[in-house]
C-alpha cells in the first residue's frame, strides 16, 4: 500500500500542523473545500439573485396620508401615529421554506421612497422636478455616477414595470401615486426646508459650488440621516414590545405636565413616550400581520412539513409580538424584525446589527444546554439570516446608492473583541456565524473581527479561513486602537473603559460607542453589547483631497464645470511651505461651509423626521424620556468629516516638493499646465476605463508633456517606506486629525475624522483633473486611505504597512487598508497561519484595518467581459463585499488594477 | 521617534549585489519571510527561472512590451546610448535590436534615464550590508515568530563575503535564516557559510554527474560531497533537499530512488518537488537571451504526485510545491 506523507511524518514523529505551536482546530483539516449552504437557504439566495430590487408606494402612502391628516398635532406625535399607519398597512409576504420572516415591504428585496426626507430625486428623469434638482448643485454626485455600469443590478424598464432612479422597478400604475406623493411635499420635505435656510448661510455660495465640483460628495441631512452607526437589541430583548409599551405608559404618567427641572425640552417628553408607544403599537400590528399570513398559508397548505414550518412562524410572531423571545429562532427573529423596523423608519444605510453572536448568546447557550437545538440547525437559521440581510435595500438617489454605496447597506456583524470585564469575547455562536458566511456567502451581514491579541488562535485561524473563501469577509479591525479612540473621543460624555470595550463597526468602518446592558433570561444574567451612540459619518461627506490641491493650483477655479469656486488666492508660492498653508486655508473654508449647512440640514431633520424606533432602541432615550434630536442618546459626539484620496494627494505633494520646489526642475505653472492638458491623454470616460494603464494619448499630443508626466510617475511614492513621502502623510494625519476641534456639530460637539473611500474614490477622482502624482484626468484615486495608489507599492506588504503607520491611527475614526492576494499566497493550513502572522502584524504596528481580495485578477478581467457567468462571484472593494456585477465600472477596474501580492 | 539598535558610526560595511527583494514571502522557509535575491550563479540551468541573477554585474532589461517604439515612433534611447548598443529592429515583435554583446561591459546605462517608460530597467542595485539590516529590522516585525529572512539568487553564496557578513549580523539579532544553494562550493566556504544559516534548502537536480553537468553545466560530485558533509555534522541547522522536476531529465523513478538512497545513507529525510514553471520566460527575453524552455509545460501535478510517492514509498519526506510543513 501507497505511503502518505503524513505516514511518513508520523514515523518521524511530526505532524503537518507541528510547527503551528499546537494542534489546529479540527474542522480546519477538511476546511480547504468551500461548503455549500443548506438546501433551504441556498434556495432562498438564489431567489435573492434572481429577484431585482422593487419599489413600492405602500408604506409612503400611508405614512403621508396619516401625516397629512393630523396637521396641528405636536410633531413627534403625528410622526409616530405616520410610522404606526405604514407598518400597520406593509403587506406581508411569507415565501415557502423560510425560517425567518419579515422584510422592508411586501417584495422580497423591495424599499420605498420617503418623499418627505427628499421628493426631487427619485422622480423619473423626464420629470420637471429632476430637472429642476440637476440644476441645483447636489445632483452632481448622480451625473458621474453612472450606475451599474458593471453590468448587473439595474432594473430596465419592461412589461408593467417601470425604471426609476436608474435601479429600481415599480409597477406602472404606481408611478402616479409616487408623483402625487412627491408633489405633496415639494417645499416641505427635509431637503426643502433644510435648502431654504441653508441659504442663510453666508458661505453658502461656496457650499454650492463646492457640491458642483464634488469636492465634497454628498449633504448627509436629508441622504442617509441615520446610519453608520451600531443598533441596540436589548430593550425588546428584554422586556417584549408589552413591555415596552407599559414603559412608555409609565412615562406618560410620570412626565405629563411635569417639566423635572428642564426648562426647554423637559416638557417633551410626554409627547416622545405617546409617539414611541404608537410606532410600538404599528409594530406590534406588523409582527400580528405575519402571524395571520402565516395562518392563512397553514390552512391551505398541502405539504405536511410546510404546513407545520407556517404553524410554527405563526407561533412564534404572535409570541415575539408581545414578549421577550424564549429560544434562539424567536430571539433571531426578533433582532431581524427589529432590524427592519429601524431601516424602515427613515432612509438608512449601515445601520448595522453589531456584536450579535454575544447578543443572542442567552438563548444559544441555553437552548444547547438543554439541548433544544443543534448547531447544525444553529446554523441553517445563521445561513436564512444571511439571505435575508442581504435582501435589504435601500432607497436613495442614484448617487448616493451608486456613486458612494455600490449598492451596499453596510449589515455589519462585529465578532470578537473583549468582553466588558477584559476578556476575550468570542464565542462559539461567533464560529458558527464565520461558518454560515463560509456556507452561505452573501454581501449581508458583512463581517469584522475586532482583533486582539488576547483572542484565542483557534477563532482567528477561523476567521481567516472564512476570509480565505474569497468573500472578502472578515475585515479585520484594531480592537485596541478602536477602544483608545472611543476613550478619547467620548471621554468628555463620560465613557469609561468598561464600555468602552462595547463599542463595534457601525456601517463598513465607523467606530461606533457602544454601552453593556444587563440582560436576564430565565433568572440567569449575561451583560450584551449594543450601540449608544447617534449615526456617524454624519456632517461633511468626503472632502476629495485631490480636488482641494487641484484648487490651490487653479487659483480656485474648477475647469471641469467653469466656476469660481473656491475664493481667489491669488498668491505666487515661493516656497512648498506657503503652498501647502494655502492647501490647509482652502481646506478648512471647503470644511466650514459644510459643517454649518449641513447642521441646518440636520437641524430640520431631528425637528420634522425625528427618530422614533432608533429612539427606543438605544440607551437612553426611553429613561431620559428624549428622542435622538433631542439628544437621548448616551453618546452625540458623532459627526464627522470624512476625505478621499489622500494618497494621490500625498504623492502629488512630494512631487510639487521635490520636482518644482526642491529640484527646480520644473516650474509650477509648467507642472499646472502639464495637469490641465491631462499630460497630452485623453480623458477616461473616452476610453470607457478608469484605471491608469488604460488610457491614451490624444491624436494631436506631441509629446511635450512626456518628460514631465513620467518624472511624475518615476519619483517616490507612499507605500514604500520612504520617509520623505510618507512625512508628508504624516503631516497631513497631525493637522487633519486634530482639524475637527475647530467645528461645531448641531449637538454643540466637536468633530472628527473618518478616512475610508467607500466607492467615492471613483466618483471624485472623475470629477479631477490629472494630478502631480501622474493620475491622470478622471481616472480613479487610490482605494481606501491606506491602500498605497495601484502598481506604486513596489516593496512589498511590509513597506507598505511600515508607510500606512507612520502615524497614529487611533486619533481617526478609522483608517483603511485593502490588500489584494492571490490565491496561492495563502494556500493550506500554513497559508492560514501566514495570513494571520501579516494580519496581526499590521494590527501590533497599529493599523486600525486590514481587508483582503483573494482573487486572481484574470478572473475580475473575464467577469468584466462575461458577467453572466459570474453572477454570484464577490469583491471587497473599501470596507465591504459586494456583488462584482452590481458595482460601478470605474470600481471594477480600480479593483483589477489593485497590485496584487502573490507571495510565491 | 523610535531609536535604532544597531551601533552607531561607521562599521565595515561591505556591499552586495541584489537583484529582488520579495517581503512576505510564504514558500521559502518556515513562517513569512523577507526573500533576498543575490546576483552570480555557478551553475547555467537551462530552465532557470531568475536568468537576470546569472551573473554578477548590473545588467539591463530590455522590457519589450513597455517600449512604445512601434506604437508612437519613439527613440529617445537611441542616442543616447553611447555604445550605439540599440537600433530600430526589422523584427515582427521585437521593437529594438540591441547588441547585447555592447551592453555587456556598460556601467553608464544611459537607456535607463532616456526611455520614459521604465523599458529599460537595471537588474540588480548594489547594497551594503547595514542597508539591508535596516530593512530586515523593519520586516521583522510582520514575521511572527517563526519567520525571518531567506537568501535566494542566482545561488547566495557566490558572493560568499558579503553573505557572510549579513549572515552574522542576522545571528547577532537573533534573526532566523534560510538559504537557497546549489552546494556547487569549495567545502570550506560551504560549510563556514551554513555556520550562521538555520534552515537550508540544497538542490539537488540529478543523482548522475555526467547529465547534472549536461543541464547545468557542472557535475554533481561538490554537490554531494558537502551535503553529505552538511549532514554529518554538527550543524544545527535542517537541510531540506529540493529539486525542480524536469520533463525528460531528473523526473525518473530510477534518480528518484536514487535520489533516495543517498539521502539515507548521508541520513537525510526531506525533499521538496519543485513543479517546473515558464514564468521566466520574460525575463530571458529580457536579458537579450533565448529560453531553452519556452516551449516546455508546467509540471502536471499528476507527474508530481506520482514522483512523490515514488520518494514517499522509500521512507522520504518529500513535498510537492508549497505544500510543505513549514
Amino acid at each position: 500500500m501507497a505511503r502518505k506523507l503524513v505516514d511518513v511524518l508520523e514515523e518521524q514523529g511530526m505532524s503537518l500542523n507541528l510547527q503551528a505551536g499546537g494542534e489546529a482546530p479540527k474542522e480546519m483539516v477538511d476546511r480547504e473545500v468551500k461548503e455549500g449552504a443548506t438546501e433551504r437557504a441556498a434556495k432562498l439566495k438564489d431567489i435573492y439573485l434572481q429577484t431585482l430590487s422593487s419599489v413600492t408606494c405602500e408604506f409612503p402612502y400611508w405614512y403621508n396620508r396619516v401625516f397629512q391628516a393630523n396637521e396641528g398635532d405636536i410633531m413627534e406625535v403625528r410622526r409616530g401615529r405616520a410610522l404606526k399607519a405604514g407598518f400597520e398597512h406593509l403587506t406581508p409576504s411569507i415565501y415557502p421554506g423560510e425560517l425567518l420572516v419579515g422584510a422592508k415591504t411586501q417584495y422580497y428585496r423591495g424599499s420605498f421612497p420617503m418623499p418627505w426626507l427628499s421628493e426631487g430625486f427619485f422622480m423619473a428623469k423626464e420629470d420637471e422636478l429632476y430637472q429642476a434638482a440637476l440644476a441645483s448643485g447636489s445632483a452632481s454626485a448622480d451625473q458621474v455616477s453612472a450606475y451599474g455600469a458593471g453590468g448587473g443590478n439595474v432594473t430596465e424598464s419592461f412589461g408593467n414595470v417601470v425604471s426609476i432612479a436608474g435601479k429600481y422597478g415599480i409597477r406602472k400604475d404606481e408611478v402616479r401615486v409616487l408623483t402625487k406623493l412627491a408633489r405633496e411635499w415639494v417645499g416641505k420635505s427635509v431637503d426643502d426646508v433644510g435648502h431654504r435656510y441653508e441659504q442663510m448661510v453666508p458661505e453658502y455660495p461656496i457650499k454650492e459650488a463646492v457640491m458642483r465640483s464634488l469636492i465634497c460628495m454628498f449633504d448627509s441631512g436629508y441622504t442617509l440621516p441615520q446610519g453608520r452607526e451600531v443598533i441596540n437589541y436589548f430593550y425588546p430583548l428584554q422586556y417584549g414590545y408589552d413591555g415596552l409599551i407599559k414603559m412608555c405608559e409609565e412615562g406618560i404618567a410620570e412626565t405629563a405636565g411635569r417639566p423635572d427641572g428642564d426648562g426647554i425640552i423637559g416638557m417633551s417628553r410626554l409627547y416622545f413616550y405617546e409617539a414611541v408607544k404608537l410606532v410600538l403599537e404599528g409594530i406590534q400590528t406588523w409582527h400580528l400581520h405575519y402571524a395571520d399570513e402565516a395562518k392563512r398559508l397553514a390552512a391551505t397548505e398541502k405539504n405536511a412539513k410546510q404546513k407545520k414550518e407556517y404553524e410554527e412562524i405563526a407561533e412564534i410572531m404572535e409570541h415575539i409580538a408581545h414578549k421577550q423571545p424564549r429560544n434562539f429562532r424567536e430571539a433571531l427573529q426578533m433582532i431581524y424584525m427589529v432590524h427592519m423596523a429601524s431601516v424602515n423608519e427613515d432612509a438608512i444605510s449601515g445601520m448595522s446589527p453589531g456584536r450579535i453572536g454575544q447578543v443572542l448568546w442567552p438563548w444559544f447557550e441555553q437552548d444547547m444546554e438543554a439541548g433544544r437545538i443543534t448547531e447544525a440547525e444553529v446554523l441553517e437559521l445563521l445561513e436564512c439570516y444571511r439571505v435575508k440581510m442581504t435582501c435589504i435595500d435601500c432607497f436613495a438617489s442614484m448617487g448616493v446608492v451608486g456613486g458612494v454605496l455600490s449598492g451596499n447597506t453596510f449589515n455589519n456583524v462585529c465578532l470578537g473583541g473583549l468582553t466588558r470585564d477584559g476578556q476575550p469575547a468570542a464565542n462559539r455562536l461567533e464560529m458558527l456565524l464565520l461558518e454560515a458566511g463560509m456556507t452561505c456567502q452573501t454581501t449581508q451581514p458583512t463581517l469584522s473581527v475586532l482583533y486582539d491579541d488576547k483572542l484565542p488562535e483557534e477563532f482567528l485561524l477561523k476567521a481567516v479561513e472564512c476570509e480565505k473563501s474569497g468573500t472578502g469577509y472578515p475585515a479585520w479591525m484594531n480592537n485596541r486602537g478602536g477602544i483608545e479612540f472611543i476613550m478619547k473621543n467620548y471621554g468628555p460624555e463620560g465613557m469609561n473603559l468598561e464600555d468602552a470595550r462595547a463599542f463595534s463597526i457601525g456601517g463598513c468602518l465607523e467606530t461606533s460607542p457602544g454601552i453593556w446592558k444587563e440582560l436576564e433570561l430565565n433568572g440567569k444574567k449575561y451583560w450584551i453589547p449594543g450601540g449608544a451612540g447617534q449615526p456617524t459619518s454624519v456632517g461633511v461627506h468626503f472632502i476629495s483631497n485631490p480636488k482641494v490641491l487641484e484648487m490651490v493650483l487653479t487659483n480656485g477655479y474648477d475647469r471641469r464645470i467653469d466656476l469660481q469656486v473656491l475664493p481667489p488666492h491669488n498668491k505666487t508660492f515661493k516656497t512648498y511651505e506657503e503652498l501647502y498653508e494655502q492647501f490647509l486655508e482652502y481646506y478648512d473654508i471647503v470644511i466650514d461651509c459644510l459643517v454649518t449647512t449641513n447642521n441646518i440640514q440636520h437641524d430640520v431633520w431631528r425637528k420634522h423626521n425625528m427618530s422614533l424606533v432608533n429612539s427606543f432602541l438605544k440607551p437612553d432615550c426611553l429613561a431620559k424620556g428624549q428622542h435622538i434630536g433631542n439628544m437621548g442618546y448616551r453618546y452625540n459626539a458623532t459627526y464627522n468629516i470624512e476625505d478621499t484620496g489622500t494618497i494621490n494627494m500625498v504623492n502629488s505633494l512630494y512631487n510639487i516638493k521635490k520636482l518644482v520646489f526642491e529640484d527646480k526642475k520644473y516650474t509650477l505653472e509648467e507642472l499646472t499646465d502639464a495637469l490641465i492638458n491631462n499630460f497630452g491623454f485623453k480623458n477616461a470616460d473616452e476610453i470607457g476605463s478608469f484605471s491608469l494603464e488604460a488610457q491614451e494619448k490624444r491624436d494631436d499630443d506631441d509629446g511635450r508633456y512626456d518628460q514631465i508626466h513620467a518624472d511624475c510617475l518615476r519619483s517616490f511614492k507612499y507605500g514604500n517606506d520612504i520617509p520623505e513621502v510618507d512625512g508628508i502623510l504624516a503631516e497631513f494625519e497631525d493637522w487633519y486629525c486634530g482639524c475637527g476641534d475647530k467645528y461645531e456639530s448641531l449637538y454643540a460637539k466637536p468633530f472628527y475624522v473618518c478616512q475610508m473611500s467607500v466607492s467615492t474614490h471613483a466618483p471624485q477622482g472623475a470629477a479631477t483633473l490629472a494630478s502631480a502624482d501622474g493620475r491622470l484626468s478622471g481616472t480613479t484615486f487610490a482605494d481606501a486611505s491606506m491602500s498605497a495608489y495601484p502598481g506604486t507599492d513596489r516593496n512589498g506588504a511590509y513597506a507598505l504597512f511600515e508607510s500606512a503607520t507612520c502615524w497614529d491611527h487611533s486619533r481617526s475614526q478609522n483608517s483603511q487598508m485593502n490588500l489584494k492576494l492571490h490565491p496561492n499566497a495563502v494556500k493550506g493550513i500554513e497559508g492560514s497561519k501566514k495570513l494571520l502572522d501579516l494580519t496581526r502584524s499590521y494590527m501590533r504596528k497599529g493599523g486600525f484595518h486590514i481587508q483582503f481580495n483573494i482573487v486572481d485578477s484574470k478572473v475580475l478581467k473575464d467577469a468584466q467581459k462575461h458577467p453572466n457567468n459570474y453572477r454570484d462571484l464577490l469583491v471587497r472593494v473599501a470596507g465591504f463585499t459586494q456583488y462584482w456585477v452590481e458595482i460601478g465600472k470605474p470600481i471594477q477596474d480600480e479593483v483589477v488594477a489593485r497590485t496584487e501580492y502573490e507571495g510565491v | 521617534m523610535a531609536r535604532s539598535l544597531s551601533p552607531i558610526g561607521v562599521q565595515q560595511d561591505l556591499s552586495g549585489r541584489i537583484f529582488d527583494i520579495q517581503s512576505y514571502s510564504v514558500h521559502d522557509g518556515p513562517g513569512c519571510r523577507t526573500l533576498v535575491f543575490l546576483s552570480g550563479c555557478p551553475l547555467r540551468c537551462e530552465w532557470c527561472a531568475n536568468p537576470e541573477g546569472l551573473e554578477n554585474r548590473v545588467r539591463t532589461l530590455f522590457r519589450v512590451m513597455k517600449c512604445i517604439n512601434r506604437t508612437q515612433d519613439c527613440t529617445r534611447c537611441i542616442p543616447k546610448c553611447p555604445h550605439q548598443a540599440i537600433s530600430i529592429s526589422d523584427e515582427k515583435e521585437i521593437p529594438l535590436a540591441i547588441d547585447w554583446e555592447k551592453c555587456r561591459h556598460c556601467e553608464s546605462h544611459e537607456c535607463v534615464d532616456a526611455c520614459l517608460q521604465e523599458a529599460f530597467v537595471p537588474a540588480s542595485r548594489d547594497m551594503k550590508v547595514s542597508e539591508l539590516m535596516k530593512i530586515f529590522d523593519r520586516d521583522r516585525h510582520y514575521w511572527s515568530g517563526k519567520g525571518g529572512a531567506t537568501f535566494s539568487g542566482g545561488d547566495p553564496m557566490y558572493q560568499k563575503d558579503f553573505l557572510q557578513a549579513v549572515l552574522k549580523e542576522c545571528r547577532n539579532a537573533y534573526i532566523h535564516t534560510a538559504i537557497e544553494t546549489s552546494g556547487f562550493f569549495p567545502q570550506e566556504t560551504y560549510l563556514t557559510t551554513m555556520k550562521y544559516v538555520d534552515f537550508a534548502f540544497n538542490d539537488l537536480k540529478h543523482m548522475d554527474s555526467d547529465k547534472h553537468k549536461e543541464k547545468t553545466g557542472v557535475p554533481n560530485e561538490l554537490i554531494l560531497a558537502n551535503i553529505a558533509a552538511l549532514a554529518q555534522s554538527d550543524w544545527p541547522g535542517r537541510l531540506v533537499l529540493r529539486s525542480p522536476v524536469i520533463e525528460g531529465f531528473n523526473d525518473s523513478k530510477e534518480n528518484m530512488a536514487a535520489i533516495a538512497e543517498f539521502m539515507h545513507s548521508v541520513g537525510l529525510t526531506e525533499f521538496n518537488l519543485l513543479p517546473f514553471h515558464r514564468l521566466g520566460d520574460s525575463k530571458w527575453k529580457s536579458c537579450g537571451m533565448v529560453y531553452p524552455y519556452s516551449m516546455y509545460e508546467a509540471t502536471p501535478p499528476e507527474k508530481l504526485e506520482a514522483l512523490q510517492k515514488v520518494l514517499l514509498d522509500l521512507g522520504i519526506k518529500a513535498y510537492v510545491g508549497s505544500d510543505t510543513p513549514f
